[in-house]
């Protein structure tokens, strides 16, 4: 298709301008033609992110698993689930860090709890066994001292001995592994050291106790109790690393209004950021009718909104929240008509078979997918195979089907990726996806299988369809407007068909509501993309705005969410639904996340860090101090241990002396699942966190939905393979979108 | 940046290179000027790596003299020749390949703005500006410098290299076989930006063991042969058939040649 | 000169692995002792330095003085009593770790009771060390050998020499399932499903309905049988879900936080160790369900504090003084009294359990030695 069109013009151009004689003459030429420097859509560019595919993919564990339970997606499976997310997030950026630099740390995992144990061992009470009996101002700092020195040891022994990262960590992994236990043994004869030494003594040596008030994390209400005072150095570092927000003692009775105009402002202004970098800015002429027009649409929308947000009942909804919902689309319109050019030839209404093809395949799969979860029960729980003794034939079967199974889409798969087009293969590839999980569903409840089917066959119908429209685009616009109508008007019946079908208050509103949303967009995006003209030039200005309202839209919806999760209405707490807290350790998370990324995209150190893992000959060369930064990466990822280190020992005050052991494995693998590279070069801290955040909800998410946790790793492989498959396919279709 | 034409910049006088009992290079001579392309010839094993290793500061000579701008030099490490101006760009360890083109191009140099220790913070877009404007005067037109190093041709990335030594102040800039790789339309781009980069001033140290190659663009041309000098002469001294014979066979370049003809008339 | 750095540099981390590695072999060894607290290395060595020189030698070298300090020992005790004529042997697989310095604690005080001499030979977890202190054993005519047998393959032969040269023979410990073809009397030991057992008539008692059993280790058999104990007796509901490792309490206690939430049944949670059941009772409060009912396995501080706070209902404990104490009061009264106990079944040293009614006198007795 496009290969055809494509490659013979650029063939042409590029032996025109290589016959053109002259260098000076040449270089404007050679500039328009050469096909490496082809102008990259901003859906391109994102594309090529690195944590585009931790994305994506953490949004469907996050989907899969509101789908199948009764409880993940609210607060109760947010707050294990951030939880979990926050140590391992701080850990696995660190290590994703020293990946892009190219090594590895295998005793990271047990530096974590070398590091609280070390603070223990400090601080306890002289007279009691090993002790030494300092104060935490000095503790802690020395912790950190030792880990830093533990990294810097790391980093020298790499660099002067020249051996593999793996072997010198994994070294002191088992070296930091045997003192642990070593001197819990020897000092505690324990393998469990502590608990930290926290309150003041009166004269006696008792602990001092106080009245105070304070709220009731469970109830909310206020309340005298009693308590220890705590001495001043433990409270500092009890607070910076382990204090807690309680949900239920924080209430805000306007939090939903916020919550939801947030997310719908930051929604809509996500919305203009792919029209502003996507269309090209009107050269001449006024725009006075359109701003009119978008103004009205804005106002629309606004007063929809306020009448929803003020009004019960079903009909008010529908009314409302169609008028909401056309106020944003003329808006929308109003504000393409005055910023854009218009697009003069949006050619005839054709389609080719290659559009056809995958049309047609959409749309059945999706009407396949609506009639097998009509025809499958929908009760929860309805087990499907009981695995027991007396089911082995069941057992043998699985083990047969299975590797069948997978063979004969392994086949498939080879003989397809013969063939020319990689969107062949993505079909193939989520076929063989939704084979392999409805055979794993079905081991679970026939309510899993039917989740599996559906979610399946919808979501391969809206890739064929979305390919399908991407086809058509090399017809003309119109066609492609077409095939766009038709996925928003499936789109808006699957709506319908899910708010009819389904029992459950979160598919018939929530569900409901991001569909229709979505189908929207989708109509306007139809229209607004066949009148206005798409921009194939690099435009700073329009980058600018578009990525400034990106970002802004991204923090809007950002701030939506955690006002929602930090804060507890009237509503809520009447209905006493569970306590939840959120550590500061989630802070401490976001903000170690931000730093990295800050550090990798704007500093010299950043650049350095990609080149010693890209090509450390290279950057020798043009004198990057490699051995620094390699080294200073190892001290990073102590420096992390040590943080998380802290956020443990003072969240348990006691801690196992196996404390971290094994974990640096956790650690790797969120990073490779967040999109870095194993072999170094490539990948992001904010990838990494989002990987971390994938197996947290991976991990919670098995308890939430009652399986057999027997099954976790298998879940877990799947995922794994699922992540790294999507990021190498994502990549390389970035890489290779000017070929297609 | 502008040198004055002509000026000699590197004076090689008579240098031998003895590893052990071999003798790698005899009384090699030879003169750099600027705003001139110098051109090494030698088949494999005449000495070329080991003349331009020395040029570079990997190794050090054991007689006769180079002479920076008059001065008599010995370098210690390539850090020792980069500082007085001497660039040498390799054929294969100039890039990374999936870096960005601008921080690949100030890789090691970065533009700072402030901070302290290794946490200076980039001027990313005096970075980006300035690495987009010259490459635009090596002839590379770049809209979008985020682009990878690794999505660029070779000979793309073989001029981002010569740029990259250019705008750090290369007086001599010595390229090791940078079209040996290359197929016949992109070793075409590299020959322009040989070009380019005399027409700025530079002193250019053209390293191949394709005398069609060598003479379009050439200025003087050196043959090694065996670590000796087969001779040191002018473009108008000698002619491109006199070279490939001294080269000794090269009945099988005609049509390569015949290929560059059209390629590169200049 | 930098070679000759490097060169050191490299020794010295190879001697690191090499130290590291036969820790962490001795650790994997000894699940048999019934206690995951117990396991493994370091004993009286006090100096840090050892563990980076070789520590199987170290090993062998403690093992001869401890024997030798024991020997030392009952030779006082000889003349005090009437039994002072016989010797027993304990042979184990000990590391003189929390666990079996209990035990040690208990052989000792019953032989200092009864009068006899004990030779307490730890292995520390090498079966080849056993296998030679049985033999000789039998060669100094022992009056009766008590062993462990966490590796009945390896260790079972020697001592079935030992019975079928009329020596009276006891397991301890590990080995409740070959003391009887090895020839043995009987075993002392306690068994994972009869403390599982215990337990669930605990919940019965205390008034459960839906018990979560949340164990810290997969695959690890011992657990398992512990809730298949606890599945056997307990009137309710039991739901087996793996919490995650103990290394990750973070982990450990927001799954127990999501089991919880995901299924408002549950009523009551065992952990089938010490760790998992501080996790569970974090969990149920941070959820604010006070009322849960929650068990452990083995005795740690932080779980003898919930205990005495009120906070754990009981804590099941295996009551490895008596796996000392009585084998040598048995092979005592065999010797003297031609007494053999068991009736062909093992002797059950548990479950014994904590719960805030003896959870202070216990506490004491820890710090005392005896439990």
């Amino acid at each position: 298709m496009s290969e055809a069109v494509t490659e013979p013009a650029e063939e042409n151009a590029e032996s025109m301008s290589t016959s053109k004689a002259g260098a000076a003459v040449a270089s404007a030429a050679a500039a328009k033609t050469d096909d490496r420097l082809a102008h990259r859509g901003p859906f391109q560019r994102l594309l090529g992110q690195p944590e585009i595919g931790a994305v994506i993919g953490a949004v469907t564990v996050w989907a899969f698993f509101w789908a199948v339970t009764q409880k993940f997606g609210t607060v109760a499976g947010a707050q294990p689930v951030l939880d979990v997310a926050a140590t391992l997030g701080i850990m696995s950026i660190a290590v994703a860090m020293l990946m892009i630099g190219g090594e590895f740390d295998l005793s990271s995992g047990a530096m974590t709890g070398t590091t609280g144990l070390l603070v223990i061992y400090l601080t306890l009470e002289v007279g009691e066994l090993g002790g030494a009996g300092i104060s935490y101002w000095w503790a802690v700092p020395l912790s950190l001292a030792f880990a830093l020195a533990l990294g810097w040891w790391n980093g020298f022994l790499v660099e002067r001995t020249q051996l593999p990262s793996f072997i010198i960590t994994l070294a002191t992994f088992f070296a930091l592994q045997g003192m642990k236990l070593g001197f819990a043994k020897l000092l505690v004869d324990n393998i469990q050291v502590g608990p930290l030494v926290q309150a003041k003594l009166d004269a006696d040596g008792l602990p001092i106790t106080e009245q105070v008030e304070a709220c009731n994390p469970i109830t909310g209400e206020t309340e005298m109790v009693t308590q220890e005072v705590l001495r001043s150095d433990y409270s500092f570092f009890q607070g910076i690393f382990a204090s807690e927000w309680s949900r239920n003692c924080h209430t805000l009775a306007s939090r939903d209004f916020w919550y939801s105009s947030s997310i719908l402002i930051g929604l809509s202004l996500m919305v203009l950021a792919a029209f502003v970098l996507n269309f090209r800015r009107r050269s001449g002429g006024s725009g006075g009718p359109g701003l009119v027009v978008f103004l009205g649409g804005l106002a629309a929308a606004v007063f929809g909104y306020w009448q929803l947000h003020n009004t019960d009942g079903i009909g008010a909804n529908a009314t409302w929240g169609g008028l909401l919902a056309l106020g944003i689309a003329v808006g929308l319109y109003g504000f393409a008509t005055w910023r854009f050019e218009r697009n003069n030839d949006p050619g005839p209404l054709r389609f080719t078979s290659d559009v056809i093809k995958p049309g047609v395949l959409g749309v059945v799969a999706i009407v396949l997918g609506v009639v097998a979860a009509r025809l499958l029960n929908s009760n929860v729980g309805t087990r499907l195979i009981t695995l027991d003794n007396d089911s082995i034939q069941t057992v043998v079967a699985i083990l047969t089907v299975v590797p069948a199974a997978l063979l004969i889409a392994g086949a498939l798969l080879r003989r397809a990726s013969k063939g020319k087009t990689p969107v062949a293969r993505l079909l193939l590839g989520s076929s063989l996806g939704i084979v392999v999980l409805a055979i794993l569903a079905m081991l679970v409840t026939e309510q899993g299988l039917r989740a599996t089917l559906f979610v399946g066959l919808i979501s391969l119908g809206l890739i064929a369809l979305s390919v399908a429209a991407f086809r058509a685009g090399f017809t003309s616009a119109t066609a492609r407007s077409a095939v766009l109508l038709l996925i928003a008007g499936l789109v808006t019946w699957l709506a319908y068909m899910v708010q009819v079908e389904s029992t459950s208050v979160k598919f018939r509103a929530e569900l409901f509501t991001v569909m229709l949303v979505g189908a929207l967009v989708v109509a306007v995006w139809a229209v607004i993309s066949r009148q206005f003209s798409i921009r194939q030039e690099f435009d700073a200005g329009s980058e600018q705005l578009g990525r400034s309202f990106g970002l802004i839209g991204v923090l809007l919806l950002f701030i939506g969410v955690v006002v929602r999760l930090l804060y507890v209405n009237e509503n809520e707490l009447a209905r006493e639904i569970a306590p939840a807290k959120f550590s500061v350790r989630i802070l401490w998370f976001i903000g170690f996340a931000a730093l990295c990324t800050w550090i990798l995209a704007r500093t010299s150190f950043g650049s350095w860090t990609f080149a010693v893992g890209g090509n450390q000959a290279a950057a020798r060369q043009v004198g990057v101090p490699a051995a620094r930064t390699k080294t200073q990466l190892f001290m990073l990822v102590a420096g992390a241990a040590w943080l998380v280190g802290m956020l443990l020992a003072f969240r348990l005050n006691s801690l196992q002396a196996s404390t971290g052991d094994g974990l640096e494995f956790e650690y790797i693998i969120a990073a490779v699942v967040g999109g870095n590279l194993l072999t170094g070069g490539y990948g992001s801290a904010l990838g990494a966190a989002i990987g971390a955040l994938i197996m947290a909800m991976a991990r919670q998410g098995i308890p939430f939905a009652l399986w057999n946790t027997d099954w976790r790793f298998l879940f877990l492989g799947v995922i794994l393979l699922l992540a790294a498959i999507g990021n190498r396919f994502i990549k390389d279709r970035a890489d290779n979108l000017r070929s297609e | 940046m502008e040198s004055e034409q002509g000026r000699t910049l590197l004076e090689i006088n008579g240098i031998s290179k003895y590893y052990g009992s071999i003798i790698a290079l005899k009384d090699i001579s030879t003169k750099v000027y600027a705003g001139t392309v110098t051109c090494v010839l030698g088949d494999n094993g005449a000495g070329k790596s080991t003349f331009i290793k020395i040029l570079a500061g990997v190794h050090q000579h054991d007689d006769g003299a180079v002479l920076v701008e008059g001065e008599p030099v010995s370098f210690g490490s390539p850090r020792e020749a980069l500082d007085v101006g001497i660039a040498t760009v390799y054929q294969d360890l100039a890039m990374v390949p999936l870096m960005s083109v601008w921080r690949n191009f100030w890789l090691g140099s970065e533009p700072t703005k402030f901070g302290l220790g290794p946490l200076k913070v980039i001027d990313t877009a005096k970075a980006k500006q300035i690495a987009v404007e010259e490459l635009g005067k090596m002839g590379i037109a770049i809209r979008d410098p985020e682009q990878p190093v690794g999505t660029l041709s070779g000979g793309e990335r073989q001029s981002v290299a010569i740029a990259r030594a250019a705008y750090f102040g290369a007086k001599v800039l010595i390229l090791d076989e940078p079209t040996s790789a290359l197929g016949v339309k992109q070793s075409g781009v590299v020959l322009r930006y040989i070009v380019e980069a005399r027409k700025r001033g530079l002193g250019v140290i053209f390293i191949t063991h394709n005398p069609n190659h060598a003479w379009p663009v050439g200025d003087r041309f050196m043959i090694l042969n065996r670590g000796r000098s087969l001779g040191d002469y002018a473009k108008e001294e000698i002619t491109l058939s006199e070279l490939t014979q001294l080269m000794a066979g090269g009945a099988e370049l005609e049509q390569l040649q015949h290929e560059l003809a059209s390629a590169m008339d200049d | 000169m930098k070679n000759l750095r490097s060169l050191l540099a490299l020794l010295f981390a190879l001697t690191l692995v090499a130290a590291a590695c036969s820790n962490s072999n001795e650790g994997d060894e000894g699940a048999n002792d019934d206690d995951s607290t117990s396991e493994s290395d370091e004993s009286e060595s006090d100096d840090e330095e050892d563990a980076m020189e070789d520590d199987e030698e170290d090993a062998m070298e403690d093992d001869e003085e401890d024997a030798m300090e024991d020997e030392g020992d009952d030779e006082e005790a000889v003349d005090l009593t009437q039994g002072g004529d016989l010797t027993f042997h304990m042979i184990t697989h000990s590391d003189d770790g929390p666990f079996w310095s209990v035990v040690k604690r208990g052989a000792e005080d019953a032989a200092a009771a009864v009068g006899v001499n004990l030779v307490w030979n730890p292995s520390n977890n090498t079966p080849e060390q056993q296998v030679t202190d049985i033999e000789a054993a039998i060669a100094a005519d022992s009056d009766g050998i008590a062993a462990s047998l966490a590796s009945p393959d390896a260790v079972g032969p020697a001592l079935e020499a030992a019975a079928a040269a009329g020596i009276p023979v006891y397991t301890l410990n590990s080995g409740v399932n070959q003391y009887k073809d090895l020839g043995a009397v009987t075993h002392i030991g306690q068994t994972e499903f009869v403390a599982g057992q215990g337990a669930g008539e605990r919940f019965n008692d205390l008034g459960a309905t839906t018990v979560l059993c949340a164990f810290q280790e997969q695959s690890n058999v011992g657990l398992e049988e512990r809730c298949a104990g606890l599945e056997d007796t307990f009137g309710g509901t039991v739901i087996t879900e793996f919490a995650g490792a103990d290394a990750d309490q973070t982990a450990q206690q927001a799954t127990l936080n999501s089991l919880l939430t995901a299924n408002d049944d549950i009523d009551g949670i065992l952990g089938t160790g010490p760790v998992v059941a501080v996790s569970a009772l974090n969990a149920s409060q941070d959820l604010g369900k006070s009322d849960m009912i929650i068990g452990g396995f083995d005795i740690t501080p932080d779980i003898i504090d919930a205990i005495e706070a009120g906070d754990i209902a009981f804590t099941v404990d295996q009551q490895q003084y008596l796996q000392g104490y009585l084998p040598v009061i048995l092979m005592f009264l065999q010797a003297t009294n031609q007494n053999t106990a068991g009736g062909g079944l093992p002797v059950l040293t548990g479950p014994g359990f904590v719960t805030p009614d003896n959870a202070a006198e216990v506490k004491e007795l820890v710090s005392a030695g005896t439990r």
